[in-house]
């Protein structure tokens, strides 16, 4: 299995503790991952690292893109935000939507960020929608979802763009266990369709069970790796190479499965 | 234990126990209320204090200068209440979280209200103290503004009885606010949350105001008829107020409009952003550059009124000469006091905006928005309104006087000049104001970690 991101040495630290020591990781494409830990141990640093969203003090972080791979850590603002736009997509615990925008609206930004004209950001963010089983409330401001429609509009949003990972932050924490449920369906499964790779920061048990690899961490260092890789999906296109920006492509398996287990 | 004292007593002591995140928070919490009624307050007491001068005449051209600053005062007060209430929602709203807490350890909604009450107030309180401060330091220069061919001097100061009546209008302005504030906000035990109900801007505001219009037109037409002065001058004021309700009623409804064709056509994320921004309450877009409309529209009428008196009827009269002169410099005061006012307002909102939207915008900077695409999407949230507003104000008044517009232009193009140099002025006044506000926007996102959860 192909290594999409990879981490050596990475340390980082706050005043007064280290948030992450010497830590190597690897994610493989189309793995999900789930990094647990409890409370200061670090998790949401490493994914924040991985993410180019913080800047470790030491160590190096290697993307491999289609062309050449990409170190994270060399890399200016400007570039970063690029990159975390056009190859990364990510669904925080409240959403963080834009509430004055519609979902459809909301799910397009991503694309009209990356210059893509407003018609096709608006017909892609439609089948997101609806592959994700909102079809019929794209014109909804988010006020107008519920909790677990709001999550799956932000699955939609960060992968609509094609990224190639999808970094969660506690996506399920501010739901009920069957909303909980609900969307971590919608998370796994379309993730896994369109052959990207998840890496997931939970405190639950029950979202870390159902990814195929689970990273422990404690006081800043991995302590435990199930290194457990299934099976690859069936992935629309090769991951790695060009990443797909529709739900999924009609006639795989993978699209099958998916479309069954959205079309609600 | 009444709603009332229980706030009187748990409010000083949470002010205690906030103390060292009152230091921390600074600009967030407390500053930002207090530098925006300190604005609001040195204005009032500069506009009080440039109104004086008038009253302070006796003789018999006195009468018109106290009419005409009437008239300015009441353009002035509008923006300026406006800019009084915006300080006001935002001392309020810095309370939000504490106020959810508050209801889950058994406080009742009146304990909240009154609580949110009492720190506005006192906020207020320090802020206006501070714009009476402001204000010592501003009235020297006042004093330099020349009407009547001297510099009004120290007859711009107000006294003490008024320097403080002002404050106590301030204090209450932000009581009452504060108190009104709090009813589109449900305070529970799990939080707080803007109510659901549509900041919508019904055509029906356009119907209206098309009859306000009519009366007003109808009134005018039968001036003649009034006999008496003082009903005369009493029917001409009530016109004018109804052309400001008019206004008023119409403004939200118009912007509503513009902003949905602008979303429709929006092609750019910034475009999408700034529209649904309007969209989502004209009323408060309206608020903000509001208080322009009328002061354009009277800057360009009366501006080439007075440039044509000076032609034709004023060269052998030096008291009619100066008139027509001090009547020019009240009127580009007041539009440049317009501006201010506005570009305060616009300021004070758009930090009060970022600050309470901290999250979501560090949220939209991980997924890779450029910092300078929500800067721009603010900008244009605030000026697109502004340019529509004052463009049409200043036409509609442009067209109205379009036999004497083409005089003006041929024999004075320098009285389009001022006026147009007044409105780049006040554009640019506004623009800087509206940079200072978003500004927030770097440093709520060079210190993320304050805005978001992080689990580190």
């Amino acid at each position: 299995m192909n290594a999409i991101l990879h981490a050596q040495q990475l340390t980082k630290h706050y005043p007064g503790s280290i948030a992450l020591d010497h830590v190597d990781f690897t994610a493989n494409a189309g793995q999900s991952i789930a990094i647990i830990g409890p409370s200061g141990s670090g998790k949401t640093t490493l994914l924040h690292c991985l993410a180019g969203i913080l800047r470790p003090d030491a160590g190096a972080i290697t993307l491999n893109t289609p062309s050449s791979p990409l170190r994270l850590d060399t890399l200016g603002d400007a570039a970063l935000s690029r990159l975390r736009r056009e190859e990364f997509g990510f669904v925080f615990q409240q959403g963080m939507l834009l509430p004055e925008l519609t979902a459809l609206e909301n799910v397009a930004l991503a694309l009209m960020l990356n210059g893509t004209d407003r018609n096709t950001s608006e017909t892609r963010a439609a089948e997101w929608l609806a592959a994700l089983g909102l079809a019929g409330m794209e014109q909804r401001r988010l006020g107008e979802l519920s909790g677990g429609q709001v999550q799956r509009v932000a699955i939609a949003r960060a992968q609509v763009t094609g990224a190639r990972v999808v970094f969660a932050d506690e996506p399920t924490g501010a739901l009920d266990s069957a909303t909980s449920n609900e969307v971590l369906d919608v998370l796994l499964h379309s993730v896994a369709a369109n052959g990207r790779t998840l890496l997931v920061v939970t405190h639950d048990p029950n979202v870390a069970a159902r990814c195929e690899r689970v990273v422990e961490l404690r006081d800043g260092r991995i302590v435990a790796d199930s290194g457990r890789s299934v099976a690859a999906p069936n992935l629309p296109a090769q991951a790695g190479e060009s990443a797909p920006d529709t739900p999924a492509a009609p006639g795989t398996q993978a699209a099958a499965n998916f479309k069954g287990a959205f079309n609600v | 234990m009444s709603s009332l004292s229980m706030a009187l007593r748990l409010t000083p002591y949470l002010a205690r126990s906030n103390g060292s995140s009152f230091r921390e928070a600074g600009l967030r919490d407390a500053g930002l209320p207090i530098l925006a009624f300190g604005t609001v307050t040195a204005l009032l007491l500069t506009v009080a204090g440039g109104s004086q001068v008038f009253w302070s005449w006796s003789d018999d051209i006195a009468g018109t200068y106290q009419a005409l600053a009437v008239v300015a005062m009441v353009l002035l007060i509008i923006p300026l209440l406006t800019l009084g209430a915006s300080a006001a929602r935002l001392a309020a709203r810095r309370r939000d979280d504490r106020l959810a807490s508050l209801r889950l350890l058994g406080a009742n909604s009146a304990t909240v209200v009154w609580m949110t009450v009492i720190e506005s107030t006192v906020l207020a309180a320090v802020g206006a103290v501070a714009g009476a401060g402001l204000y010592a330091c501003v009235a020297p220069f006042l004093g330099l503004i020349q009407f009547r061919g001297q510099a009004i001097g120290s007859h711009a100061w107000l006294s003490v009885p008024s320097i403080l009546g002002c404050v106590l209008a301030v204090c209450v302005l932000a009581a009452a606010s504060a108190a009104l504030g709090l009813r589109k906000v449900v305070v529970t035990p799990l939080g707080v949350r803007t109510r659901q109900t549509a900041d919508g801007a019904h055509w029906v505001r356009g119907l209206i105001a098309a009859v306000v219009v009519v009366v007003g037109v109808v009134a005018m037409g039968m001036l003649s008829s009034f006999g008496a002065f003082i009903v005369i001058i009493a029917v001409m004021g009530g016109c004018f107020g109804l052309a400001l309700l008019a206004l008023n009623l119409m403004g939200p409804w118009i912007l509503r409009l513009r902003a949905s064709s602008q979303l429709k056509h929006a092609k750019r994320p910034e475009q999408l952003l700034a529209a649904r921004t309007v969209l989502e309450s004209p009323k408060e877009s309206w608020r903000q550059v509001g208080g322009v409309a009328m002061t354009s529209f009277v800057g360009v009428f009366v501006g080439v009124g007075m440039a044509v008196a000076d032609t034709m009827g004023t060269s052998g009269d030096a008291e009619a000469t100066l008139l027509v002169r001090d009547i020019n410099t009240g009127v580009m005061i007041t539009l440049l006091g317009s501006f201010l006012m506005v570009a305060c307002s616009a300021g004070v909102n758009q930090a009060a905006a970022v600050l309470d939207r901290a999250s979501t915008l560090v949220a939209l900077d991980r997924v890779g928005m450029p910092q300078k695409l929500m800067v721009a999407a603010r900008v244009k949230a605030v000026m697109s309104p502004l340019f529509l507003v004052a463009g049409i104000s200043a036409a509609a008044a442009a067209v109205l006087v379009l036999p004497l517009t083409g005089t003006v232009l041929l024999t004075q193009p320098v009285v389009f000049l001022t006026i147009g140099g007044v409105f780049a002025a006040g554009f640019l006044l506004v623009r800087l104001a509206v940079a200072a506000g978003t500004a927030q926007i770097s440093q709520v996102l060079a210190r993320p970690e304050r805005y978001a959860s992080m689990d580190s």
